[in-house]
């Protein structure tokens, strides 16, 4: 899977980047305007980190760009302007999802992995984890073909997890994630611990492989 | 207060009355003076007639003729020892007709007929004088009166006319408010000082609306371009979170650098929030029922309320719409939401409750009012709570403020409240 950072913060373009190597993911980057518009000229890529505020030009310029030329690259902005216009306008032009900085790189992670199977897979868009299945439409989950009841919570949270494989995720990030619009305000991330505790009992109580690993005071890992 | 007219008046009122009251008897001392002045001359000239025209011919035998004749120049025998002679004095005589003592001016004068010392006594009575003296003086003060009243409506009317751009000028500053940026247009006016003043304050304006900008911005600007910075900082967290080497006291410290991040980030959102409010970013109105956005947001909430045990109790007594931002309402509504859950005791209770025209959240807390001054201002925080931004109660407010609702803070029977009288 190719991915294109642009972003002209380097620091940040490289944490992200080092974060998503251990998947299948190859990243590549465009700190600058010019620098962006002839990568995405020339290749194409399954989803592209947009930051709006560059150097020598506008970020949304360049989604435009792409989406003129028919181009189904994903998109995802992620800006320091969290401007409720901006976001509109970048959803409006065509991009498939935008995240205000600062963000958990957990939640980065989860977003593309869900717009990458988004474009991939399309209608028939479920995830096999050995014994587990996710369909991402039906919002279902099986083991071994018997059906799994999940709240939503524990359902976004098992989505969460899978998206960020094999990777620790912050108690901070699950609970930013789990309560959307709310994040900026909670403080109290209790709540998380016992929706993993009721996740990780009903899967393994279905007969599913315990994969939710709690690493110490921190958060949670999905080990497969 | 008084007006500046009604002084100008009070006090020209006052001093005309005073200047009235002191002139009533310099008039009256002078027009006495005057006619007194008048009388003696007319005895000095009858004096005068006398000698040349009576005194040679007059025989003594003639006098009590004389006498009978003339009530007012008398011709007394020489025995009347009248001091002082020949200088004209007041004396009071009794007259038999009226009958009264009147007032007289009169002169005695030693003067020889047919050589021998008689004293002529030449007399004019003061009476009718009095009288006209009078009334000379009550036309004076009548006249001095109606001028005096007619220079107050002068006054009046003038300074109307001469403050008017002053008060128009006072007018449009009442009306100006630096949040709305509504900079006072000042009518012109030839008047030099008015229209000094107006320039003054023009520039005075324009300053401070200036700066009022450049500080909004300069929040917004910082805000925005910490976010960058921190979201450097929170993928490194995020990276290093990933190190499996980690050592158990290492982990304590990446923790505790989580939350800092997490708080700097809160911190940073809600300064940005603010900014934006300020800025009118959340103009879009539309009718929101308060009802439904509580009934919403509850259950975002719930989760934080069961981590302490809180019973939340709903009384809605009334349906409040709202003619408002949506979002905004709904930040308001979180915010003190959250504040009673955070600063809420274990197993406490939060009462919402919608009245005819108000909203109030009640928690269970400390036991010690807040200083309900202080409470929503910005990083004024009541509670050693390190979790807080220090902002939510301040954004709150900022939002009443906005939309001209009423916040207020109070604490009975061990509960804090927070009303919004809409």
């Amino acid at each position: 899977m190719k991915i294109l950072i642009i972003e002209d913060e380097k620091e940040l373009a490289e944490n992200i980047a080092t974060y998503l190597k251990g998947e299948s993911y190859v990243c590549e980057f465009a700190s600058t305007y010019h620098d962006a518009i002839s990568k995405t000229g020339i290749y194409d890529y399954d989803c592209i980190l947009l930051d709006l505020m560059l150097p020598d030009g506008d970020g949304l310029k360049i989604l435009e760009a792409l989406r003129k030329e028919n181009k189904q690259d994903g998109v995802i902005i992620i800006s320091a302007k969290d401007a409720i216009e901006d976001k509109i306008t970048g959803l409006k032009l065509g991009a498939d999802d935008y995240l205000p900085k600062p963000f958990h790189l957990s939640e980065l992670g989860a977003r593309i992995y869900s717009i990458i199977r988004r474009k991939h897979f399309g209608s028939t868009n479920s995830i096999q984890v050995n014994e587990l299945n996710v369909d991402l439409l039906a919002k279902t989950v099986r083991v071994n073909n018997l059906l799994v009841q999940l709240t939503k919570k524990e359902f976004e949270l098992l989505l969460f997890l899978l998206g960020n494989k094999n990777k620790t995720i912050s108690t901070a990030a699950l609970a930013e994630h789990l309560s959307g619009d709310m994040a900026d305000m909670l403080d109290n991330y209790d709540f998380v611990y016992s929706h993993v505790k009721n996740l990780k009992k009903k899967l393994t109580e279905a007969g599913c492989k315990n994969y939710i690993k709690t690493t110490y005071g921190m958060g949670y890992k999905w080990e497969a | 207060m008084n007006r500046l007219l009604n002084k100008t008046l009070l006090y020209y009122s006052f001093f005309a009355t005073v200047i009235l009251l002191l002139s009533a008897p310099f008039i009256y001392w002078t027009m006495e003076k005057l006619y007194k002045d008048d009388v003696d001359e007319a005895i000095l000239l009858r004096r005068d007639e006398f000698e040349t025209n009576n005194r040679k011919s007059l025989h003594i035998s003639d006098i009590p003729v004389w006498n009978q004749f003339n009530r007012d120049t008398r011709i007394l025998p020489d025995t009347v020892k009248t001091s002082p002679k020949d200088s004209i004095i007041q004396q009071v005589f009794y007259d038999a007709l009226v009958p009264e003592w009147e007032p007289y001016r009169v002169l005695y004068k030693d003067v020889a007929i047919e050589g021998k010392p008689f004293v002529l006594m030449i007399r004019l009575n003061l009476v009718e004088s009095d009288d006209l003296i009078r009334t000379i003086v009550w036309i004076y003060i009548g006249i001095l009166f109606v001028l005096l009243l007619v220079i107050f409506f002068i006054t009046l009317f003038v300074s109307n006319r001469l403050w008017k751009p002053f008060y128009d000028t006072l007018h449009k500053i009442e009306q100006f408010n630096i949040e709305l940026h509504n900079a006072p247009g000042f009518s012109h006016t030839k008047v030099t000082e008015f229209s000094q003043l107006n320039s003054r304050l023009t520039k005075l304006i324009q300053h401070s609306l200036q700066s009022y900008v450049t500080q909004k911005t300069f929040t917004q600007n910082a805000s925005h371009e910490l976010q960058t910075p921190l979201a450097v900082f929170q993928s490194k967290l995020d990276l290093l979170l990933q190190d499996n080497s980690l050592r158990k006291d290492q982990v304590i410290i990446l923790h505790s650098l989580y939350e800092s991040v997490s708080r700097l980030t809160r911190i940073n959102k809600n300064l940005l929030l603010l900014a934006k409010i300020e800025n009118n970013q959340f103009a879009d109105v539309s009718s929101v029922r308060v009802n439904d956005i509580i009934k919403e947001v509850i259950p975002y909430f719930t989760e934080q309320a069961e981590s302490k045990k809180l019973t939340i109790e709903m009384d809605f007594k009334n349906i409040i719409s709202l003619n408002a931002n949506k979002v905004l309402a709904e930040i308001m509504i979180n915010n003190l939401l959250l504040n009673a859950i955070r600063h809420n005791i274990e197993n406490g209770e939060i009462i919402i409750k919608l009245e005819a025209n108000s909203l109030s959240i009640a928690n269970t807390g400390a036991e010690k009012a807040l200083d309900g001054h202080t409470v929503f201002e910005r990083f004024r925080k009541n509670s050693t709570d390190a979790r807080s931004s220090g902002l939510g109660l301040a954004i709150a407010k900022e939002i009443c403020d906005r939309n001209s609702w009423e916040i207020s803070y109070s604490f009975k029977a061990s509960v804090h409240i927070f009303t919004i009288a809409f």
